[in-house]
């Protein structure tokens, strides 16, 4: 059984075909067998084509390779290897407590109605920066961190409700007390110090 | 010589060639992850599908079946 993408690629082969067929011979549209293929052609196919296809790259746009991809991440990449339990996202990465093949999408998506989309016009927003715009120096996030992406897989995990987090949870949950900057859990990419930690490579 | 006389009407072809690119520009697109792949397939493939189609719908209306090659054959 084919791959989805590879049922894509079927699709588009097929589509290009017919619509080739029709161009080279029109004749055929003359029955209605042909109208309903040249429906299929120019219209039916291409637009399934164009669904399938958007849907394919939204997919991909969540893999840490396509974020990592723009010469601007490399440092960020480099930080998910850093051997220090400390850094958070190198201590998610490397114990897979996120899917290694969606890191920075993970952590970095908007987990509410809709965020999919908004992070998606978030990318579109860098990559007019990146090639033609001026990145930030140092970038940065355009919104403080939302301890709703934390709260949304260590909610209700029994090693997170302790003695420590339950306290302050309403804290957490309303941001008033951010995970991430408040001096608990706020050693996070810190790519200035990165030459200061050895770097863990995972065994083959 | 007429696009006409060639047997297809103008509008088809071009809603065919337009598709064509925009089919070949998401078939070249997906063989590269990278948010350049992502932009030229929304941007150029996303523009040359949605015209081809909204061409080809048009040309329905523009061309009605009377216009038919087949029927241009008989006239």
């Amino acid at each position: 059984m084919p791959s989805p993408l590879g049922l894509l690629f079927i699709l588009l082969g097929t589509t290009i075909v017919l619509l080739v067929v029709i161009l080279v011979r029109p004749s055929l549209t003359a029955t209605i067998g042909g109208k309903v293929l040249a429906f299929l052609a120019f219209c039916a196919l291409p637009v399934l084509c164009g669904v399938w296809g958007l849907s394919e790259h939204f997919e991909r746009s969540k893999q840490t390779n396509f974020c990592l991809s723009c010469h601007i991440m490399e440092p960020y990449g480099r930080s998910l290897y850093v051997d220090d339990v400390n850094h958070i996202p190198a201590a998610h990465f490397q114990n897979h407590r996120i899917p290694v093949d969606e890191a920075c999408y993970t952590c970095h998506t908007n987990y509410a109605m809709y965020g999919t989309v908004g992070v998606k016009l978030h990318g579109l927003r860098h990559v007019y920066v990146e090639y033609l715009g001026t990145p930030m120096n140092p970038i940065h996030l355009y919104e403080p961190f939302n301890n709703r992406e934390c709260l949304h897989c260590h909610a209700g995990a029994r090693s997170f409700e302790n003695e420590i987090h339950t306290p302050m949870m309403d804290q957490l949950k309303s941001n008033q007390l951010s995970c991430v900057s408040s001096g608990c859990h706020d050693t996070v990419h810190n790519i200035d110090s990165l030459n200061k930690f050895k770097q863990w490579r995972a065994t083959e | 010589m007429k696009v006409d006389q060639l047997g297809f009407p103008w509008a088809f072809q071009i809603s065919g060639i337009l598709l064509l690119l925009g089919l070949s520009t998401e078939a070249v697109s997906l063989f590269w992850v990278h948010p350049i792949a992502f932009i030229a397939f929304f941007v150029f493939g996303g523009t040359f599908l949605a015209v081809g189609v909204l061409l080809f719908l048009y040309s329905l209306v523009l061309f009605p079946s009377s216009s038919h090659p087949q029927d241009l054959r008989k006239n």
